[in-house]
């Protein structure tokens, strides 16, 4: 990760320009990996791909698609961006989402969501509620010294059980046995931008959380201190940065991002109300966003842009064609791979390098690449 | 209350602990060699995965001991993969583990629907074998003890066996062979090792390499015993709950299988627990193991830094 502050403009575009090689040069293998995976798999490869490629533009509705996926990749990304610049390993986004989405469904579904306060409310009690769950690793890792990864990691699944528990017998429902709840008032959704699309609010909500995040990150000593503390945690503790605050403040502001998401899923357009499961796995995508973007806020919604594309594309390719969606799994840890590796164009010719007495070399060069 | 107490202190509740165990030990010594070696292994989630499908879709076509044998390989595999972009290509390990884990969950899913022709949630209509269980009913010629040890010993599966004699292959490796002290060396500090000529990432790579061979076997166990066949994420969580094991067995094999056992007491307690109390929700049951987790974790790291500050090192 690196985030060094440029020296000088020239400098700066110079690694922006390098890392958008990088990561274009690590889509183009992705997605050839994808062509060969799906050459082999399917009946109509050709029409597969394609369908991959061009489907999220094809109609004004796909279009509305994915710039919902855009949206909400932006926000997962972001939240972990912030964690990733603490140097936390913080995986607990898709829990917070889940926790979110409960407390504005709670907010939404109560005599207050059928009035003006319904999303302000909702999106507030939705990112209390994802802050408390991202502080609670954070409080564990800095006092007791427990394993961000896997508190955040258990809390993921709880937060699943949970929602799925209260969908089912807590919350009210349309009729009895279906896991989703009633309906959100009219009050309490998002008001779409484009008509019959998915593009909804949340789309200046990520805009504002793109810049937002990117202030508190740049512009302020706290975001100084907390990419000081990724840096170097024992040197930001000597300067006299508090590091374990800093880290559960990271932690505690990327659960309000991961309960924002919650909010605007179950506020969207897309939804209108609570369903079980209603995630779908986007949360973890995130990783991916915040990786390639190098956990920089302002190229964030970028990367998601791109990858929302791809993501949209494979949901359509699975409906369209005999290609299941999951195909992009492959897409995503090989980008995450190839990216957050010391890759490059020279990599190959490093590969067939195998003189043993080179082998220390690359590890000198990625230490100093970092 | 007495049912439940009845239940715990019955021999199928043993039986049912050690199944429930199995594949967790198994992903938790694979952790263990990772963590000794200086890599926490974030994939073992999803190695176990891919060895849970590679294990089915091969039993379909191959004996049993083939399937394992190839869940065990393509957890290696898998390792083998962290190890090159993790050591050669210097990617943080965390980031591969993940990639790896996303891989898994979308892979398996893509791999499921092509071998079924289209289904996206079991592989049901796969006739996939079972892993068979060691039949010791024999000792119930033992007089008085024989009955006893028959229904504590009998009916578990041929890998429970395995995973508990690695218990002690792990421990006899690790602490009285010299390759054990290389990967604690390496994994303590790595500088030492590398100045003595020892191999460093040759070894973290084979410490790699054998963590995902054991995960692989434990998904192995999760779906030609467990359960018999594949279902989409059907690992639900074990992978990261035998990291959080590894943590709290305090980085020793015996270590391991203690909290291993104890996570797999409370699955197992979460599988008899419907039929006993309808009234508590499945979804509260279900959480346990996770609840369990986080306390442990915490409790022992609250212990842990306790002795880190009684021995001064703080």
């Amino acid at each position: 990760m690196s985030n060094i502050p440029a020296i000088d403009r020239a400098s700066r575009w110079k690694t922006i320009r390098r890392e958008t090689l990088r990561a274009l040069a690590a889509l183009a293998i992705a997605l050839l990996v994808t062509f060969i995976v799906v050459l082999f798999t399917s009946k109509a490869p050709f029409e597969a791909f394609t369908q991959l490629l061009t489907a999220p533009v094809s109609r004004v509705r796909t279009v509305g698609l994915w710039i919902d996926d855009v949206v909400k990749l932006t926000i997962t990304g972001l939240a972990f961006s912030l964690v990733f610049q603490a140097r936390q390993f913080s995986m607990g986004v898709q829990g917070q989402v889940y926790i979110g989405a409960l407390a504005a469904t709670y907010v939404a579904l109560s005599p207050l969501g059928a009035t003006w306060a319904g999303i302000p409310l909702g999106i507030t009690a939705a990112m209390l509620a994802g802050a408390v769950y991202g502080f609670l690793p954070g409080i564990a890792k800095a006092k007791l010294g427990a394993n961000e990864i896997v508190s955040s990691l258990m809390l993921n699944y709880i937060a699943i059980e949970l929602c799925n528990f209260l969908v089912r017998t807590n919350l009210p429902k349309p009729q009895a046995g279906v896991l989703t709840t009633n309906d959100f008032p009219d009050s309490a959704v998002f008001p779409a931008l484009v008509a019959n699309t998915r593009i909804d609010l949340g789309l200046i909500f990520a805009l504002v959380a793109v810049v937002v995040v990117w202030f508190a990150l740049y512009r302020t000593s706290w975001g100084l201190k907390l990419r000081l503390v990724g840096h170097n945690a024992r040197f930001a503790e000597y300067s006299g940065i508090k590091a374990t605050f800093i880290m559960v403040s990271a932690m505690t502001a990327s659960g309000a991002l991961g309960g924002l998401l919650g909010s605007m899923f179950v506020q969207g357009q897309t939804y209108g109300k609570l369903t079980v499961l209603f995630e779908g796995g986007l949360a973890f995508e995130g990783i991916l966003v915040a990786i390639v973007a190098r956990s920089r806020p302002l190229a964030v919604p970028v990367v998601a842009l791109f990858y929302g594309y791809l993501r949209q594309g494979a949901q359509l390719m699975n409906i369209r064609t005999d290609v299941p969606a999951e195909v992009i799994g492959v897409v995503t840890a090989i980008i995450i791979l190839l990216v957050s590796s010391s890759f490059s164009f020279g990599f190959i010719k490093k590969l067939f390098n195998r003189d043993p007495a080179r082998v220390s070399a690359p590890v000198a060069a990625g230490g100093a690449a970092k | 209350m007495m049912e439940l107490f009845l239940t715990v202190f019955s021999a199928a509740f043993f039986v049912t602990v050690i199944r429930t165990t199995t594949p967790l030990l198994l992903a938790t010594l694979g952790g263990l060699i990772a963590d000794l070696g200086g890599a926490l292994n974030v994939a073992l989630e999803g190695m176990m995965l891919i060895g849970c499908l590679t294990a089915v879709i091969v039993s379909v076509y191959a004996p049993w001991y083939v399937a394992v044998a190839a869940g065990l390989g393509a957890g290696a595999l898998l390792g083998l993969i962290m190890a090159f972009f993790a050591f050669r290509l210097k990617a943080d390990i965390i980031l591969v583990g993940f990639a790896i884990n996303i891989f898994a969950a979308g892979g398996t899913v893509f791999a499921l629907a092509l071998a079924t022709g289209g289904d996206k949630g079991t592989s049901i209509n796969l006739p996939s074998k079972a892993i068979p269980a060691v039949d010791l009913s024999v000792l119930s010629n033992i007089p008085v003890v024989g009955p006893t040890l028959t229904a504590f010993l009998s009916g578990h599966s041929v890998l429970s066996w395995f995973a508990a004699f690695l218990v002690f292959a792990v421990w006899y490796f690790l602490y009285r062979t010299p390759w054990g002290l290389w990967l604690r060396g390496v994994g303590e500090y790595p500088a030492a090792p590398e100045a003595a000529g020892i191999p460093v990432n040759k070894i973290r790579t084979w410490s790699l390499v054998v963590s995902g061979a054991l995960a692989g076997l434990g998904g192995a166990q999760l779906a030609m015993f467990n359960y018999v066949g594949f279902t989409r994420e059907m690992t639900a969580g074990r992978g990261f709950i035998a990291l959080g094991a590894v943590l709290l067995g305090a980085r020793h094999p015996v270590g391991a299988l203690l909290a291993a056992l104890l996570f797999g007491a409370f699955e197992a307690l979460a599988v008899v627990m419907p039929g006993l109390f309808n009234e508590i929700p499945a979804e509260i049951i279900r959480m346990i193991p996770f609840v369990v987790t986080i306390a442990a974790l915490v409790l022992f790291s609250v212990r842990a830094q306790r002795a880190l500050a009684m021995r001064g090192a703080k």
